[in-house]
């Protein structure tokens, strides 16, 4: 039997075997670049080394198996192939919910007791003792510390909403009336932010004992002393006066009138348990990162998701290709250069970076109008291009006003945040070692209201005008909307982000080079945010924390010596398997997803801004 | 000439380079009018609203429009979305949605675009966004109501068939309360009962809403139902104006428009 019968057999024919082969070739790259562990200075890399490493075989088989998933996916979209199930495959997801749900003791118990160790490993995992893993004894003694109970609230949280879910739809359990009533719901609220605080105050120390509720004593661990234990009650109590006031809101606005149904996915539950758990876990996993993670996670990974989330309200919102975003950047960073003082010229009067910060969003947020007024008449490549010139000018100016900014030498240091009142007192200090996470903690404090502000700006009027203005922008003009306006409005906003972001920067870094601010930086945000899924908050946070951590990543484990250049050649490598495998991105949102898929059917335009068409009027 | 009138179109001319689309086109249209354009392909119709609506600049003339809510003021070179706010809406020949978008967003696009809500606002559900954003609920629920597609409220606007498509586009542009309707082939790609059913809803809108409608329209028996009065359109210019009886009876019209093949323009009627 020759090949070609064998292929026939195989039902493959040779674009299929094409295709296999540059999936196979891709991983081999992949592991080749990539190579097997080894560091900076001592790259392991040998025959014998390769052949034994996981690293390797681990990118062999991703090539093997997105030849096998390409192929598969090809035939049954061709109609090529029938699938031998007559009844849709349950998901798993539906499987365990299914299970979880399920009334019988013996599923309850299994499920609790998989819960509870499920939570203890994590627990234990991110615990302090690092050199014993999993051993029993230290397992039982995470139950000493209360960081434990908030892992355990969230898994069982999962729980419930996972049970919730899988119920149906009729078959809805009210709470007894006295845990609805208002006084309830408050109280919870705040009890509720008192256990937060208890468990994920990023104050508390990663080893932190029930013996430490003490109202004197060490700041650090006397739990009832320190001022973030208010401030996290007081926000459970605004959390619970909120939830007491909708139910009362509910109650006296007639409950007969339509609405639209939101196309929910998960329930509010669900929502508010990811919410929890995802603000627990980003306070809790940094305290055990190594020093060199915990920067990692401040300078790549929350710089650049603050930078992504300002950008993607530029591109993913508003459908605008801005190429020279970075300029804002570094328009923020040198404003809080100049009020710290570290530049040749002075400022009429010095400040601390947190004030710093209100003077870098006027000067970010200007500049994008400026900016934006005249081009922003302009449609797709041209603002491409006008932008791209921007960012450039930003760059060269900073370079070469050596007696403004100087120049490529770098500035002098930079001021940092401190606060100074009654009862308060702290100052970061960006060289500092154990300074990285309280910036990381700065930047979450940063962040996580942006992130709420833009979601609720994006279901809003001005959400659904950028929406309008991106799918057509003649005929919202014909509907009074002022498409230069929302534009101008849109750069606005994501310039401010980004001047926020350069602030923080900026007294992180200490002095500031003209060459952080390069045109490659706007293009790698770019990436993060085409990555992740233009348009989509979770989206382009989740593209935004993967790529700023697989570029840390492969200083360690590149076998080719690894230069901090070489990342755009990863980056350029993501970039176009994105575009070949998932043009939406990872987690697109709605709106672009049907955007895409419109696309697709020839209905409409989707190019890679999604900008309007420019069709003949008629 | 009109007693009452919401616009008026004075000795207007657009040229686009050496080819001249209107040439001193005169005409004025009645407060609460069901007013028809018609003409053959290329005379102009289309042309004659972008100028309207501001989307083209004519070289030449006037548009004075007589709204109620101020004096009467010359639009030419407005901005088109200045021109809505002023209370001009329209609908495209080839139909324009917010595919991404569902069919009860693309009308409240319309309706919240007169609203004061500003980005802060927005981001902080301040009191006056929540107050606005329930009216444009109820207003948008109106107009589903009115346009019958209140089951279909939730699907985007791309599933939808054609002839739902037309008629989301008129509520979409009812969205901005206009006092003028531009309506551009509505009918074009619909069926006979589409047709009939748009027919009612443009006469509901005029009577009831008390809209003035402007109506291009390539179906000759639905402007004859509809309209009041009719002004043809030749080459840029107006060739006859009239009630449906006396176009009908046009020796002009009938050469330019209907005169081509006069027994297919007698099959029309």
């Amino acid at each position: 039997m020759n090949y070609r019968e064998f292929l026939t057999r195989l039902r493959l024919n040779r674009d299929d075997l094409r295709l296999a082969i540059t999936c196979f070739a891709g991983g081999v790259l992949l592991a080749i670049m990539t190579g097997p562990e080894g560091s900076l200075q001592d790259p392991l890399y040998s025959v014998k080394h390769a052949l034994f490493s996981s690293h390797v075989w681990g990118f062999l088989i991703f090539g093997i198996a997105l030849g096998a998933v390409s192929i598969y996916r090809r035939k049954l979209r061709d109609g090529l192939l029938t699938t031998r199930r007559e009844t849709p495959r349950r998901s798993i997801r539906k499987s365990v919910a299914d299970y979880v749900a399920g009334t019988g003791m013996v599923a309850r118990v299994v499920t609790f007791v998989v819960a509870l160790v499920a939570a203890l490993l994590v627990a234990d995992y991110t615990g302090p003792y690092v050199p014993n893993k999993l051993s029993f004894h230290r397992i039982i003694n995470q139950f000493g510390h209360t960081r434990t109970y908030g892992y355990i609230l969230v898994v069982f949280w999962l729980l419930n909403a996972l049970r919730v879910n899988a119920r149906p739809r009729n078959d809805t359990v009210r709470l007894p009336a006295w845990m609805r009533s208002a006084p309830a719901k408050i109280a919870g609220g705040a009890l509720g932010g008192l256990f937060f605080a208890l468990c994920a105050d990023p104050w508390l120390p990663l080893s932190f004992r029930f013996k430490f509720l003490t109202f004197s004593g060490n700041t650090n661990h006397a739990f009832f002393h320190h001022w973030t234990t208010y401030l996290w009650t007081f926000a459970g109590l605004v959390v619970g006066l909120r939830a007491a006031n909708l139910e009362r809101r509910a109650a006296t606005v007639a409950t007969t009138r339509r609405r639209p149904a939101r196309k929910v996915t998960v329930s509010t539950n669900t929502r508010l348990a990811l919410y929890a758990g995802g603000m627990f876990v980003a306070i809790e996993v940094p305290k055990w990162l190594s020093p060199f993670w915990q920067e990692t996670i401040f300078q790549q990974i929350g710089i650049f998701c603050l930078l992504a989330i300002g950008l993607n309200v530029v591109v993913g919102f508003a459908g605008l290709l801005d190429l020279g975003y970075v300029a804002f950047y570094a328009l923020g960073a040198y404003t809080n250069a100049y009020f710290t003082n570290a530049l040749p010229i002075h400022p009429p009067f010095v400040l601390n970076a947190f004030y710093s910060i209100p003077f870098a969003i006027l000067v970010a947020m200007l500049s994008g109008v400026l900016l934006g007024l005249p081009t922003l008449r302009l449609r797709g490549d041209y603002l491409a291009i006008v932008t791209l010139g921007f960012g450039e000018i930003i760059y060269v100016l900073a370079s070469n006003l050596t007696n403004i900014t100087d120049g490529a030498g770098g500035t002098g240091a930079t001021g940092s945040f401190s606060v100074n009142v009654p009862g308060l007192h702290f100052a970061l200090n960006g060289q500092a070692l154990g300074d990285d996470l309280n910036f990381y903690y700065l930047l979450l404090a940063f962040l996580v209201p942006i992130l709420f502000l833009f979601n609720s700006l994006n279901h809003s009027k001005v959400g659904r005008s950028w929406a309008a203005i991106r799918e057509d922008e003649v005929a919202a003009n014909s509907l009074g909307i002022n498409s230069l306006k929302y534009k101008v409005m849109a750069f606005a906003i994501g310039a401010s982000t980004s001047g926020v972001a350069g602030v923080l920067s900026s007294a992180k870094l200490g002095s500031l080079f003209p060459s952080d601010f390069a045109v490659q930086l706007s293009i790698t945000v770019l990436i993060l945010v085409i990555f992740g899924g233009m348009g989509s908050i979770s989206g382009v946070l989740i593209g935004a924390a993967f790529i700023g951590w697989l570029l840390q990543y492969l200083i360690f484990h590149s076998f080719i010596d690894y230069q901090d250049a070489d990342k755009y050649m990863y980056l350029g490598a993501i970039l176009i398997l994105t575009m070949i495998f998932r043009p939406q991105g990872m987690l697109p949102s709605r709106r672009r997803q049907r955007e895409f898929h419109d696309a697709d059917e020839g209905l409409g335009t989707a190019d890679a801004m999604g900008a309007a068409s420019e069709g003949p009027l008629s | 000439m009109i007693d009452d009138p919401i616009f008026e179109v004075t000795n207007l001319t657009l040229r686009f380079g050496g080819v001249t689309s209107l040439a001193d086109v005169t005409m004025a249209q009645r407060r609460g009018e069901l007013l028809s354009v018609i003409g053959p392909n290329g005379a102009g119709k289309t042309s004659l609203f972008n100028c309207l609506t501001g989307v083209y600049r004519p070289q030449e003339g006037s548009i004075t429009f007589r709204s109620t809510r101020r004096d009467p003021v010359d639009i030419v070179g407005w901005q088109p979305h200045r021109v809505n706010k002023l209370g001009i809406a329209r609908t495209f020949q080839t139909s324009r949605m917010f595919n991404a978008l569902t069919t009860f967003e693309n009308i409240k696009v319309g309706v919240e675009a007169r609203q004061k809500t500003g980005p802060v606002g927005a981001m902080l559900h301040l009191p006056r966004t929540r107050r606005e954003e329930r009216e444009s609920d109820d207003r948008t629920l109106e107009l589903l109501d009115l346009v019958e597609l209140t089951h279909r409220m939730n699907t985007t606007a791309d599933s939808l068939p054609y002839g739902d498509r037309r008629r989301l586009e008129i509520a979409r542009a009812l969205g901005t309360s206009p006092e003028l309707l531009l309506l551009d082939e509505p009918a074009a790609g619909t069926n006979p009962s589409e047709k009939l059913e748009l027919a009612a809803l443009i006469r509901k809108i005029n009577a009831e809403i008390g809209t003035s409608i402007l109506l291009i329209e390539h179906d000759m028996r639905l402007v004859m139902s509809l309209a009041e009065r009719i002004y043809v359109l030749n080459f840029g210019q107006v060739i006859a104006e009239g009630t449906p009886a006396e176009i009908q009876q046009n020796p002009d019209v009938i050469a330019a428009y209907l005169g081509t093949s006069e027994s297919e323009g007698a099959a029309n009627e």
